[in-house]
């Protein structure tokens, strides 16, 4: 508080001061003596010769000025000296003593005659190199050249030599000091401001303004305050150098002065280059940042604003580049001389440079993994070069990236460093210091992988060349920890949603081993990433289905997939991806073909490979029994991904069992054996017998059905799939059933079946309907040739799984021929014409969804499953209003209905038409019961559920609790039960309506019969 | 962060195993119960008319309850039976040992409920089941082995007197009370 007071006091009694000394010198020198610049304490040391304190109080009787101050501990002979609380005392001093200060001193004794010789020879000397009170530009020539030069040199060796010369003036000061202070006083008071004018002015006036505009005003801005620093610099050093002019003509220089003068000159810059940088205004700074990043960008090859390309190294020869080095040498060389590259320049230039880096790393490598992308704005050579050294050097390949990083850093980004420290004069740079910059560079590189990993996860195999980096940048456990962090982080943003397919997931998932195992052979990332992933992947129910079906993915799937990756790469528009998983069947069929020799050594056992030449140790982040696995293994990993071996081996079967069943005659099933190999070799034999049953099964059947083929003769082709029911020994451990087909020719119906052995193939339902005639003959010729080709078996038959041609002959057009099941063979046939005429006068055939159900004794869904596949092909129509369940051929495709000939047995008329829409038949479908509702598996488990309460309350104990029931029930079903204690409770309601069961005192019991 | 360090080693999938079946006993009795499971849900799905079978109450795999109803045409008619199985740990290479628990008149079962058939002595294989057990005592009923009897008065009297067989079997029989 006191020094603010202090400042207002002191400017408004230097005014009056100054008009008091212009009145009698007629000069404009602010301050032509001495003063100090804060408060008292400092006044002992700027005072360079203190009287002791009798002497001055004698002479302070004399003085009455200086009298009226002494309470206040000044004991400068300065008339003006300002003062932290004296401003009432000063004010009266001045209006008091109106006359100049000046010549009060020569009214004393005598005895200061000295003193009076050295006031005037130092008011001759300050008000040459006074200051003027303005720091503005305009002002070219602020001194006043008053007296000539002679005169300002006998003052000037009157001051330096008062010792001698003039014993007894005894207040006397060193000039040169004078000079500094002044020069500071005059900094702080006219140059701050008018820099802080500069910036200011210029930063508000152009607020606004659009970017590009951004650089210019800043570069104003510099340039503009700098030139007013230099034009104050200039004044205080011409001072100085007037100053200096005077020693120089002294008649006797001692050699230690002449060291001193020496150290004068540059002591007296340093002083002023600190007061300079110490305090330039905040906005200076931002605005020499701003021009820094500016002028430095360009330098090192970022684009400018608007530019649309990468950054990249820039050419030798860019004239830009130079044009804006030189830009950058003269900028810097001007701070320099106004004292504007100081330590806090160093820091500044070293923030900029950083931003840049990492702005050129992000702009020059974001989102760029390829080789090509990178080799193509760099010469080839280099390329060969460095894979020459790389091969010497190690078997680490250094990617593309980071060789053109280093060489960036080494060539662009240290050389300006260089420079521009050498230009400032500060310590250069070192060997060690351009280790550290291309250190941090790779660390911004590693930094802006790890943040792009799952993209470069989604763009393998095309992002090879991003992993080099990662596995040459990734290189301290921290790092490690980092990328597992951000992407397992980003693996839950961005995939583990339920806005993912399944599909997707694992289809990340493949690119996530693959990736990782790339980066890192041991597989200890992607041990930490995976549980994650893994835990969702358990979710989804259908993630088993997914790959088991890609797994066994035909080859022309996998063609297709392959197709569909070139087009990728082509940048053409892909089609629509493949809805299957059908990468991995051509992994499967790789690694058939490379590991089938490698097989027997590599099983997990083996610990180390003594002869393994590449060995490394594992990662420090491995855990403590960590084994390494051996392979990049995509389909195993994903196996053991998906939780229970047993969920994924009954998923297994029930999908190969109907792709047997769905297959033609003569298909190899060379794809489900090889996956069947593969796991085998994961799981044992024992967990995919029934998988081994079933293939051969088919086989079977073939040879069966042709020797019952031989027996027979037919000509028309249905084929029945069938199952063969074991007979039941009360003996266990009976021998699987064989399997059989069995081919029955007659009547133009060419009929086989496949025999399946019961226990071995999943459970599937007896769907009952009656097959058509003919088709029934088939089946039991071919059941009476089975059964005496196997003695002592009888099949069952399974109608609903068979496939069947059929051929319909229409009354407008031939005949067309359909693949379908036997349940719409069966339905399409109840259309038939019986007779053979193709008489114009037969009606349509019409029938309703009820009357197929009755005639053919066919569950109602299926029923309407059927008609619906038959209305989708334009063979039924239907008739009536929306509400009518009534079908018709269609005969003829201009709307009329026809007859319409069967030709063969399993064959039927036939019509096309438009398609009834599907809305409208689906009111039409009677809604099942809510019993039917129930599929007949959950149906059939309901039985088996009500057979074990059965037996538990027949053996176990007759009454029991709702929870014990169900605690037992969970304990005693080997696939778990799934009902909660209330779905139970509900069942058990149930019953007891029914009559079955009865609740007696909190326990349900069966009611005795 | 736990399960990490869990399954970082060791293949998933052991979760269901464990949940089944209950970790009764864990070895020699583990092969037992997975196989008493098995034939139990056999025995549920397929289940043989006139006996049913079932694990005690308490829970134990190892201990079971069954029931046979007398054939028609014998001196058992209309009559049920309660048994006991107690199966040993390495079932099913030991036969289990099967009690009547009802009282039964009967020449190849004595008066304490054990029973003389030799399937369950020296003629077991591991290819029998409960099943096949219970239905042969369920023949066994009806055609007693006269030659080996437990009950020699019983024996007698199948081929001597069938009505004081009858009535012998009405008088011994009584049915069980609930409480275990």
């Amino acid at each position: 508080m006191a020094t603010t007071a202090t400042v207002g006091v002191s400017s408004w009694g230097q005014e009056r001061r100054k008009r008091n000394f212009q009145s009698v010198f007629k000069t404009s020198v602010l301050q032509p003596v001495p003063r100090p610049l804060s408060s008292g304490q400092n006044v002992g040391q700027s005072v360079p010769d203190l009287l002791d304190l009798s002497e001055r109080e004698r002479e302070l009787e004399h003085h009455p000025y200086l009298s009226s101050r002494r309470d206040h501990g000044y004991r400068r002979r300065a008339p003006h000296l300002s003062s932290s609380s004296s401003s009432s005392t000063q004010r009266e001093a001045a209006t008091t003593q109106p006359q100049p200060l000046y010549p009060s001193f020569s009214t004393p004794a005598a005895t200061n005659d000295h003193q009076l010789v050295y006031d005037r020879a130092w008011h001759t000397v300050t008000s040459r190199i006074a200051l003027p009170a303005s720091a503005a530009p305009e002002l070219q020539q602020p001194f006043h050249k008053r007296g000539s030069d002679s005169e300002f040199y006998d003052a000037f060796r009157i001051l330096t030599e008062a010792k001698s010369l003039l014993p007894r003036a005894t207040h006397t000061q060193d000039v040169v000091a004078w000079h500094a202070r002044q020069a500071r006083e005059h900094f702080i008071k006219h140059v701050v401001p008018l820099l802080e004018v500069c910036v200011g002015a210029e930063g508000t006036r152009h607020l606004g303004v659009e970017k590009s505009k951004y650089y210019e005003r800043n570069m104003v801005i510099v340039m503009s305050s700098v030139k007013a620093l230099e034009n104050a610099l200039r004044w205080y050093s011409d001072g100085l150098n007037e100053l200096l002019s005077g020693f120089a003509h002294l008649p006797s220089l001692s050699p230690e002065q002449i060291d001193r003068l020496a150290s004068l000159s540059d002591r007296f810059r340093r002083d002023v280059h600190a007061l300079v940088a110490s305090s330039a205004p905040e906005g200076l700074k931002n605005s020499i940042r701003i021009v820094l990043v500016r002028l430095a960008s360009t330098i090192l090859g970022m684009p400018a604003e608007g530019e649309r390309r990468r950054p990249s190294p820039p050419r030798d020869d860019d004239c830009k580049v130079l044009a804006t080095n030189k830009r950058l040498a003269e900028l810097v060389g001007q701070l320099h001389n106004v004292g504007l590259t100081g330590e806090r320049f160093e820091v500044l230039f070293a923030q900029v440079m950083d931003s840049i880096m990492s702005k050129y790393i992000i702009g020059a490598y974001g989102g760029v993994w390829s080789d090509v992308d990178a080799a193509s704005t760099f010469p080839a050579y280099v390329d060969s070069l460095s894979r020459k050294n790389g091969g010497t050097t190690g078997p680490v390949a250094t990617s593309s990236c980071i060789r053109l990083l280093e060489d960036w850093v080494e060539d662009n980004f240290a050389k300006l460093n260089v420079q521009v420290l050498n230009w400032i004069g500060a310590k250069p740079m070192s060997l060690t210091d351009l280790k550290t910059a291309k250190s941090l560079a790779l660390g911004r590189l590693a930094a802006l992988r790890i943040d792009e990993m799952y993209d470069i996860v989604l763009a393998w195999p095309n992002s090879r060349s991003a992993l080099d980096d990662l596995r040459a940048t990734i290189t301290t456990p921290a790092r490690r920890l980092q990328l597992k962090l951000s992407f397992s982080r980003v693996l839950q943003k961005r995939l583990l949603h339920p806005g993912c397919s399944t599909l997707e997931i694992l289809r990340t998932y493949i690119s996530i081993i693959r990736t990782l195992h790339a980066l890192d052979h041991s597989k200890v990332l992607l041990s930490h990433i995976e549980p994650a992933l893994q835990l969702y992947i358990c979710h989804r129910d259908d993630a088993v289905r997914v790959v088991v079906s890609g797994l066994l993915a035909s080859p022309e799937e996998q063609e297709a997939i392959k197709k569909f990756e070139e087009d990728k790469n082509k940048q053409k528009p892909p089609q629509k991806k493949s809805n299957k998983l059908t990468e991995l069947a051509s992994l499967l069929s790789e690694t058939a073909q490379s590991q089938r020799g490698l097989a027997v050594v590599s099983d997990e056992d083996n610990d180390l490979d003594w002869d393994d030449m590449t060995w490394v140790p594992d990662p420090v982040d491995a855990g403590a029994n960590y084994k390494r696995p051996k392979s990049e293994d995509v389909i195993g990993t994903l196996i053991s991904a998906l939780g229970s071996r047993d969920v994924f081996i009954k998923e297994f079967s029930t999908i190969v069992a109907d792709r047997l069943l769905r297959l033609s005659g003569n298909a190899q099933f060379d794809q489900e054996t090889l996956v069947l190999d593969l796991l085998k070799r994961r799981f044992g034999e024992a967990a995919l017998q029934n998988c081994d049953v079933m293939i051969k099964d088919i086989k079977d059947s073939r040879k069966v059905d042709a020797q019952i083929v031989k027996e027979k003769g037919s000509k028309q082709q249905q084929q029945q799939q069938q199952q063969q029911q074991p007979l039941t020994t009360p003996v266990r451990g009976a021998a699987p059933q064989p399997k059989q087909q069995e081919n029955i020719e007659e009547k133009g119906i060419e009929y086989h079946a496949r025999i399946l052995s019961r226990l071995f193939w999943p459970k599937m339902e007896r769907e009952h309907f009656l097959l058509p005639k003919p088709i029934v003959e088939q089946q039991t010729e071919y059941e009476k040739g089975y059964e005496r080709a196997k003695l002592g078996r009888k099949l069952t038959w399974l109608n609903q799984l068979g496939q069947t041609r059929v051929e319909l002959e229409f009354k407008d057009r031939r005949t067309q021929s359909f693949y379908c099941g036997t349940v719409e063979a069966t339905v399409i046939y109840a259309f038939g014409n019986e007779g053979d005429d193709d008489s114009e006068d037969s009606q349509p055939v019409k029938k309703g969804i009820q009357e197929l159900y009755m005639e053919l004794q066919m569950d109602e869904d299926l029923v309407t499953a059927a008609i619906k596949f038959w209305v989708e092909r334009g063979v039924l129509r239907r008739v009536g209003g929306a509400d009518s369940d009534e079908y018709v051929v269609v005969e003829t495709l201009d709307g009329g209905d026809d007859s319409r000939n069967i030709i063969g047995d399993a064959a039927s008329g036939r019509d096309d038409e438009e398609e009834q829409q599907n809305a409208a038949e689906a009111a039409v479908t009677p809604l099942p019961k809510v019993v039917q509702a129930l599929s007949a598996k959950e149906r059939e488990r309901r039985d088996v559920y009500w057979r074990y309460i059965q037996g538990m309350l027949t053996n176990a104990r007759s009454t029991m609790p709702l929870a014990q029931m169900s605690m037992m029930m969970k304990m005693l079903i080997p696939e778990g039960f799934p009902w909660s204690n209330d779905e139970l409770q509900e069942f058990l309601a149930e019953k007891v309506d029914g009559g079955e069961m009865e609740v007696v005192g909190g326990k349900y019991k069966l009611v005795k019969k | 962060m736990s399960y990490m360090d869990d399954s970082q080693n060791s293949a998933p999938g052991s979760v269901p195993a464990s949940k089944v079946g209950g970790a009764r006993k864990p070895e020699a009795g583990q092969q037992a119960t997975k196989r008493l499971q098995t034939e139990l849900m056999q025995l549920m799905t397929s289940p043989a008319p006139g006996v049913s079978a079932f694990p005690s109450a308490d829970g134990n795999l190892l201990s079971w309850r069954a029931t046979i109803e007398g054939p028609e045409d014998t001196p058992y008619a209309g009559l049920t039976f309660k048994l006991s199985f107690e199966f040993p740990g390495n079932y099913p290479y030991q036969p289990p040992q099967v009690l009547f628990r009802t009282p039964i008149y009967h020449p190849n079962v004595d008066f304490s409920g054990r029973i003389c058939l030799d399937i369950l002595k020296d003629k077991w294989t591991a290819a029998y089941n409960i099943q096949t057990v219970l239905l042969s005592l369920q023949s066994l009923l009806g055609e007693p082995n006269n030659n080996s009897p437990l009950n020699g008065e019983a024996a007698e009297l199948w081929d001597k007197d069938p009505a004081l067989f009858k009535t012998k079997v009405m008088d011994r029989h009584k049915d069980l009370d609930e409480e275990d």
